[in-house]
């Protein structure tokens, strides 16, 4: 019986029914995700590595805050002000750390 | 009979008068100058340093809510609030309202009656009901008594500095762990690359040199708060002096209004001669 149960667990998890590990995101994972709050937790997860990307990944990123931004003002209130703010964190950051990667190289 | 141009002669023939207005602005900007070199003021009494007043949409209601950092940042790091919450850095800009809490944002994102922290479950903030005591421990301008928590006995077994607590030696010490990841607020992420402390020598020979914790204040604000809002990348010359500190630009964004204030000088400056503020 229990082998069955394991089975099936495993199945689920190999189909994403399951999630395993650490989830980044920013509901905690009690409430389903939003497609763009998805986006969000992927773009912003890594600030804490931003110093670790090359000027390449560095411009995808914030091309991609870029794409998200329209997204997240089409929000209701506060949570347009909140992820907002929050992605424009995440941009700044970003774009100081590929300025500081350029001006390094010259 | 004395004509236009006879008067402005006769003004330009008075030298006198010229020195004088020379000597009048002089005496303004050496005043001037004189004010600008005066020491930061003296901080406020540690028990109310970094103390906000919200007070913009509560004031009809249940009155407006005395904010005290030093509760909350023994408890949780700077950047939980200020980016993960969304938290503005200047007293007032985030516009906080009941019922943004009520969906629990800003202090809703803890304040919701069934978080738990510590062992116990954290009070919802701003219900829809009439107002209780349980409202004024945080709604507490001009009221007495109604708050949970009192500076001294809080305090009472971190250790000091000469200016209030020494937070950075009671995180060191095991008394406080601030906490940087909220459940259903927060991105998970990797442990941070720390970056490692430095040291800036000042432009002016009799200023003593910095030391700069980065990795400590790395931990306690992660990369987005201080990056690039309030220090720029180098090309848009970040000059930090004392003035533009004073004026609660770049260190003075934090330091002289929450973090330690300016005359704790050896907090940035551990050659510098040390004084009771």
């Amino acid at each position: 019986m229990f082998r069955q149960l394991a089975a099936v667990a495993l199945v689920l998890c190999l189909c994403g029914g399951i999630p395993v590990g650490a989830v980044a995101q920013s509901n905690g994972g009690t409430q389903s995700v939003e497609p763009w709050q998805r986006e969000f937790d992927e773009i912003c997860g890594p600030t804490h590595d931003a110093m670790t990307f090359t000027p390449d990944e560095l411009a995808s990123l914030i091309a991609r805050c870029d794409a998200l931004l329209p997204k997240l003002q089409k929000l209701d209130d506060t949570r347009r002000k909140v992820f907002t703010n929050r992605l424009q964190m995440c941009r700044g950051l970003y774009a100081y750390v590929l300025e500081s990667k350029k001006s390094e190289k010259k | 009979m004395p004509t236009y141009s006879n008067r402005r002669r006769a003004r330009r023939s008075k030298p006198g008068a010229l020195l004088a207005l020379a000597f009048a602005l002089l005496c303004l900007d050496a005043a001037a100058a004189a004010q600008i070199y005066l020491p930061p003021p003296p901080p406020k009494d540690p028990a109310d340093y970094g103390r906000v007043v919200l007070d913009q949409y509560s004031a009809s209601g249940p009155g407006g809510v005395v904010f005290d950092h030093w509760l909350h940042r023994s408890k949780f790091t700077c950047r939980l609030c200020h980016v993960d919450i969304g938290f503005a850095m200047k007293a007032k800009a985030t516009e906080i309202r009941a019922e943004a809490n009520r969906q629990g944002f800003y202090c809703g994102a803890c304040h919701n009656g069934k978080r738990q922290f510590e062992g116990k479950t954290i009070f919802a903030s701003c219900s829809n009901e009439p107002a209780t005591a349980e409202c004024f421990r945080c709604h507490s301008l001009g009221k007495t008594d109604v708050r949970r928590y009192q500076y001294a006995k809080f305090i009472a077994k971190l250790p000091r500095d000469i200016y209030g607590v020494d937070w950075m030696r009671a995180e060191e010490s095991g008394h406080i762990h601030p906490v940087d990841v909220l459940e259903g607020i927060s991105i998970r992420k990797k442990p941070m690359q720390l970056r490692p402390d430095f040291s800036i020598q000042a432009k002016l020979d009799w200023v003593h040199p910095i030391t700069f914790s980065h990795e400590r204040h790395s931990v306690w604000n992660g990369c987005e708060l201080c990056h690039p809002e309030i220090f720029p990348a180098k090309r848009e010359g970040t000059r930090v002096t004392m003035f533009s500190n004073l004026e609660h630009r770049h260190c003075g964004a934090c330091h002289g209004s929450v973090a330690f204030p300016f005359n704790h000088c050896q907090g940035c400056h551990p050659l510098a001669p040390r004084w009771a503020p």
